[in-house]
């Protein structure tokens, strides 16, 4: 179960004159400091699969970034399986696989190599390591390059790569920022089925996604994020039933948008 | 942090340029200065001491035996120069590579003429042998001219000594050959080392921190469940053991090519210098690099992790370097000895070690100041490190 209780955070603007003229006229900027997330809550029970939707430069990244311990939120709660992520980062990351959109892999080191070095960091021992990246390469079908050092890899080696590397822990929560972004078709349909895999064994999954079909496919649950501000946070049936055109178009009612 | 660490150096340990910098650089740097600037340097000496040199000599009819002899020089070849023409433009145009200007007392009998002054017009910027040359066929006339007006004053032998040189200085130095080429060399060792170990160091601490931001894996290392400072460490260690193999690559290089010149070639200043110098002060020179690069390696990180990218890594780096030579320089100053003080200032200190230990003059009791402050200072760097690892605007610039 993850909960998520009006977060915010703000970031102080090094240099306001480098910003776009965008920038400069969202109303998240006060002063020297930009207010990213503002007011963000959401939760996602066991099993579920929350869509995280939004346009670009809307917080999601750094709603995530605060879920998965990398940023402190300067107001709100965020509780994972019950831990308090503020109060016990530590114990919360043990919980979490995070996948963020920009990860890369240790080019120096092959697949199979990536992913132990970080199931060692969550304190497994070498022979749980070798079964579970046994397992993750049979779902993610990882076994054709795994032994060979990643700095080759195509996208899609990385980004499966990637995935087995946060979720090599089996952790409580799996958080996903744009999973697929940037694959071909059969990989991207790869992370799909095995985010599908981790919903059927009741983890709850959170990710962040511009594909709406995507959403349609998988999601329990979507929360849509518009200027650091949840606009919506509701079941899947909620959100199709917010138009009777298309989840585009009730994606842009939420944030009170045309096309 | 041991898992952090283990992970870096294996990463290292198959990056080429890193190799490169920490192992193949050290160990071919000094045979490139001992061998190949002595190459090419004898080489420049034997090419301008077999060149051909034009001359040409204003009023000549005055010393026409002086003329004659250089005339004879198998390399030296006489042209006329123009009556009217200024010499020093006349030279410096290319026209002659020297030109001499006899005066109008010259003679042979010294008793007559006095001091008599040449004036010799030559480039003297570049290495040319023209003064030696030249000064070997006046050296000739002038003694010959000497002894004549000796004999006709009737001089003793011991007269003319005490004549020609009234007083002499007779030295006698109590600096065995190793103070001696302690003192000489004793400067440049840490100048070098120290530059080698922060080369060695640079590469492994900009892959590690910059290099982490900029492949997209610093966010996924700093949600493990592992503390912030393990993580630190752990680069640290990994950094100051890319310093550390590259200080011992560098003294070890030291150590076998100084044995390989002097027993292999046979040059002896060398090998008395080397037979000098014992193992427990070649493995002290090295302990001493220790805290010096772990000074080296939390400075490299912390601007390491600061920077967004290689790129910007490698700018806030590269002053570093600068920074560095301060230190090395101040230990080379007239008056600056490993005492009071001196003792204190950290890498100084060391560069100041190091020679004494070349000389065999340390004073082994400053072992504590030395340690002492490079700890001190070290410690300081590596927590600024973990603080500089906690804050956001850091990591996520």
């Amino acid at each position: 179960m993850i909960e998520v209780k009006q977060l915010a955070k703000k970031f102080t603007v090094e240099n306001p004159k480098k910003l776009s003229e965008q920038e400069k006229t969202d109303p998240r900027l006060k002063g020297r400091f930009f207010h990213s997330v503002k007011d963000v809550s959401f939760d996602c029970a066991q099993g579920q699969v929350l869509g995280l939707l939004g346009p670009n430069g809307a917080g999601k990244t750094t709603t995530l970034r605060m879920l998965s311990t990398a940023l402190k939120p300067d107001s709100g709660s965020i509780t994972i399986s019950g831990v308090d992520v503020l109060e016990k980062p530590i114990v919360a990351r043990q919980k979490i696989g995070f996948l963020s959109g920009s990860t890369g892999l240790y080019g120096r080191l092959t697949g199979r190599e990536n992913i132990a070095y970080f199931g060692r960091l969550h304190g497994m021992d070498d022979e749980s390591i070798e079964s579970r990246i046994g397992q993750l390469a049979d779902i993610l079908e990882l076994h054709d390059f795994l032994d060979r050092r990643s700095e080759n890899f195509s996208t899609g080696m990385k980004q499966k790569t990637n995935i087995a590397r946060a979720v090599v822990h089996s952790p409580e929560v799996v958080i996903l920022d744009e999973p697929t972004t940037g694959l071909d078709i059969m990989a991207a349909q790869t992370v799909l089925n095995f985010i599908m895999s981790l919903k059927a064994q009741g983890t709850p999954v959170i990710f962040s996604t511009h594909h709406l079909d995507e959403v349609a496919e998988l999601c329990d649950r979507v929360a849509v994020i518009d200027q650091g501000i949840t606009r919506f946070n509701d079941t899947i049936d909620a959100f199709t039933a917010l138009s009777d055109q298309s989840l585009s178009a009730s994606f842009l009612a939420t944030i009170q948008r045309e096309l | 942090m041991w898992l952090v660490m283990t992970k870096e150096i294996k990463e290292l340990l198959r990056d080429r340029k890193t190799l490169f910098f920490m192992i193949a650089l050290p160990l071919l740097m000094f045979p490139v200065i001992f061998g190949a600037v002595g190459f090419f340097a004898s080489k420049a000496v034997k090419e301008a001491e077999s060149k051909p040199l034009t001359f040409a000599v204003v009023h000549a009819e005055r010393a026409r035996g002086l003329v004659a002899a250089l005339e004879e020089q198998p390399l030296l070849e006489r042209l006329d120069i123009p009556s009217d023409v200024d010499i020093r433009n006349w030279v410096k145009a290319d026209n002659a590579d020297f030109v001499i200007e006899i005066p109008e007392n010259y003679s042979n009998d010294v008793m007559q003429s006095g001091q008599i002054s040449i004036k010799l017009y030559f480039n003297d910027a570049g290495l040319n042998m023209v003064e030696r040359r030249l000064n070997e066929v006046l050296d000739t006339i002038a003694s010959k001219n000497q002894r004549a007006a000796f004999a006709a004053l009737n001089v003793t032998e011991q007269q003319q000594q005490g004549l020609l040189d009234p007083i002499v200085l007779e030295k006698v130095n109590v600096a065995d050959q190793r103070e001696n080429w302690g003192e000489k060399i004793g400067g440049m060792v840490p100048y070098l080392v120290f530059i080698l170990c922060l080369q060695g160091a640079m590469i492994p601490a900009t892959d590690l921190g910059a290099g982490e931001k900029e492949r997209g894996t610093l966010e996924t290392l700093l949600i493990s469940p592992i503390e912030r400072h393990h993580i630190v460490l752990g680069k640290f260690f990994a950094i100051a053991l890319a310093g550390i193999m590259s200080a011992l690559v560098t003294v070890g290089s030291i150590a076998i090519w100084g044995t390989v010149l002097s027993q292999g070639m046979a040059i002896k200043i060398v090998a008395d210098f080397m037979a000098a110098i014992s193992i427990i002060d070649f493995v002290l020179v090295f302990l001493m690099l220790i805290p010096v690069v772990a000074i080296f390696a939390s400075a490299l990180l912390s601007l390491s992790i600061y920077a967004r990218s290689f790129k910007e890594a490698q700018g806030y780096m590269t002053p570093l370097v600068f920074v560095v030579l301060v230190p090395v320089i101040l230990s080379m100053l007239p008056g600056v000895e490993l005492k009071g003080g001196w003792a204190w200032v950290p890498l100084t200190n060391v560069a100041l070690a190091m020679k004494e230990l070349i000389k065999g003059t340390m004073d082994y009791f400053q072992l504590f100041a030395i340690f002492g402050s490079t700890a001190v200072i070290a410690g300081g760097l590596i927590y600024f490190c973990v603080f500089w690892f906690n804050r956001e605007k850091v990591l996520f610039r």
